[in-house]
């Protein structure tokens, strides 16, 4: 659906560098980065409002790295949803079929669908200034759809909206995405929000698209360190690799000895989510005879709302999470407890630092 | 959350603190001294004059030729520089080109500059050989009620594409960009989008040129003279009437443009609250 190439662009010290990326016909796909990491750059550049340097981008096969922003199909909704404050909600929506030509009562019939769909029609008279986050969101969305693209691009669309709506809002995207089936990119900085919409994400920094793929094997895979901390995973470590295991490697880190997959050398970065340790109660026993076990003692406990964060210190700082209620043991500070980092869900970083 | 705007912001700012202290004491007192002397300047003609005074000069010819001539010249120029404003505000808020910065500066040249010499320098372009080839060619500007409308243009249109400028630089560029996605070449962009939403400050900024324009003196002496029934119009009226001693009817002229004046500012305050020039 939508082909990215090696596209180059620079805008005084930074650029985007050989940018590649592939999006599926009606696939929700997250652009995700820190501030400053180039993804607004990148679809600007999609929806031809800024001319790259060098790459090609192709839309259903046809070539569109040269056309004018009008020429290309893609409904572009920026961040602060750029409602024209001069019209009302109706006019807004069907400026793109008015620019088009259509005529004012036929513009009006095409739109009908999509009011219904986004339940915009008491709001069809009304000036945009007084409208809600939420309300202004949905005009602007109807107003990129209305002229039918084939590619939906979504810049920070919830950033701008409170909080405790996020996640409605979120759903709905996602709800009306899959009714549409229109391919979509959802540009965001958080990785929860991505999390919540998408099939599939990119991950962008200084300019680099650096990884691609579910969400899935970003979580439990990601390509490099920096990576893993901008998706806030906390077991990182780092250690030396002293002897070969069977289908592994025992890597000391902390004075501890851990058994991580494949055949390393040197230094060993490697990572473990806090949702994969497995905690009991101590045992002594357990923790002579058992494959990455350790007995730690709790160090510090932190509310999170809906979970619980735990800090274990076992010699290096293991943190995992824990639903009050529904854990299978009573946590205490100052408690020892024994911890399993199955091999299997550890993940070592081929390159660690970028 | 939504929608604070600044004046909310404004209202708590001056709400804070103690509405009485020596700083809003101070400031507010020069407001008042400034107003004063305004309003005393104002009361003083008034009071120089009875309405008498005004009908008679309103009845004499060359009085009503003048104003005849100042609504007509200025109008024209009022078209010109309505013609020039949008799309050189437009040009210089939206490209980058060679030379951006000194064309910006050249815009702004007449509003520095003393109008009496903008007088001078088109005398002299019109003693050169473009300036005469001109004149033979059918446009005669010196001594002619075109020269009038020349120099009331050249005085007045920066303050028209100043104010188009400022109207196109707010914040409108993403609102056109965002229209050239959603189907519009670059000039229904302009149609459509940025137009629309710099109008009122395009339009005020032509209001504020014209009430300049229909009150320049200086450089009409020196080009385009002050010729009775000719090529008089309300400030030159003014001057030969003070010449010849007949203040009543200066006076009578002057309070007829400070009432112009006023209906212009009030129509500029309506269209672009809130704009500094």
């Amino acid at each position: 659906m939508l082909q990215v190439q090696g596209l180059r662009y620079r805008a005084g010290n930074f650029a985007l560098q050989e940018v590649s990326l592939d999006i599926e016909a009606g696939e929700y796909f997250a652009l995700l980065g820190p501030t400053g990491s180039g993804k607004t750059l990148l679809i600007q550049n999609i929806c031809g409002l800024i001319r790259a340097d060098g790459g090609s981008i192709l839309i259903e096969g046809r070539d569109v790295t040269r056309l004018a922003p009008r020429m290309r199909d893609i409904g572009y909704v920026p961040q602060d949803y750029g409602l024209f404050p001069h019209l009302n909600v109706e006019r807004n929506v069907v400026f793109g079929l008015r620019a088009r030509g259509v005529p004012m009562r036929e513009a009006r019939e095409r739109i009908r669908g999509l009011v219904e769909t986004l339940q915009l029609g008491r709001l069809l008279n009304r000036s945009t200034r007084g409208l809600s986050g939420g309300e202004r969101q949905k005009v602007a969305l109807a107003r990129a759809l209305a002229i039918r693209p084939k590619l939906l691009m979504l810049d920070e669309p919830v950033s701008a909206l409170d909080e405790s709506i996020r996640q409605t809002v979120c759903a709905e995207l996602c709800r009306l995405q899959r009714e549409l089936r229109i391919a979509t990119v959802h540009v965001t900085h958080s990785f929860e929000e991505a999390l919540a919409v998408s099939d599939r994400a990119g991950i962008m920094r200084e300019g680099r698209l650096v990884q691609t793929g579910p969400m899935s094997q970003l979580m439990r895979r990601p390509a490099d360190e920096g990576i893993a901390r901008f998706l806030r995973i906390e077991n990182i470590f780092r250690g030396r690799a002293i002897s070969a295991h069977p289908g592994g490697t025992i890597v000391e880190a902390g004075g501890r000895r851990i058994a991580v997959p494949g055949q390393r050398t040197g230094e060993v970065v490697f990572m473990i989510r806090p949702t994969d340790v497995e905690v009991s109660p101590a045992s002594e026993e357990i923790e002579a005879r058992g494959e990455n076990a350790f007995v730690g003692e709790l160090a510090a406990i932190t509310e999170r709302g809906a979970y619980s964060r735990l800090e274990f210190n076992a010699g290096i700082t293991i943190v995992t999470y824990a639903i009050p209620g529904r854990a299978h043991c009573v946590f205490e500070t100052g408690g020892k407890y024994l911890m399993t980092l199955p091999r299997e869900a550890i993940h070592v970083f081929d390159n660690p630092m970028p | 959350m939504f929608g604070s705007s600044g004046r909310d912001e404004r209202k708590e700012m001056t709400a804070a603190g103690p509405r009485i202290h020596p700083l809003s004491v101070i400031s507010m007192t020069f407001v008042f001294v400034f107003i004063a002397i305004v309003v005393a300047l104002i009361a003083a003609d008034l009071s120089y004059i009875g309405l008498g005074d005004v009908s008679a000069a309103l009845a004499a010819p060359e009085i009503r030729a003048a104003i005849r001539l100042s609504a007509v010249t200025s109008l024209a120029t009022l078209l010109l520089v309505a013609l020039f404003g949008a799309p050189t505000g437009y040009a210089l808020s939206r490209y980058r080109f060679p030379g951006r910065g000194i064309a910006d500066t050249i815009v702004d040249m007449p509003i520095v500059l003393p109008p009496l010499i903008i007088g001078v320098s088109l005398l002299v372009f019109f003693q050169t050989d473009p300036g005469k080839w001109i004149e033979t060619h059918g446009l005669k500007f010196v001594y002619t009620r075109k020269g009038i409308v020349l120099c009331q243009f050249l005085c007045s249109v920066s303050y028209a594409i100043r104010a188009a400028k400022a109207s196109f630089d707010s914040d409108n560029q993403k609102l056109e960009t965002l229209a050239l996605t959603l189907g519009c070449t670059p000039m229904q962009a302009f149609r459509m989008v940025a137009l629309p939403l710099a109008r009122n400050g395009i339009v005020a900024g032509a209001i504020l040129a014209w009430a300049h324009a229909v009150g320049i003196f200086g450089p009409l002496m020196v080009f385009a003279g002050c010729v009775r029934m000719k090529t008089e119009v309300l400030p030159t009226a003014i001057y030969l009437e003070l010449s010849v001693g007949r203040i009543e009817t200066a006076l009578a002229i002057a309070l007829l443009m400070l009432a112009l004046a006023a209906c212009m500012l009030a129509a500029i305050h309506r269209l672009a609250p809130g704009k500094r020039w």
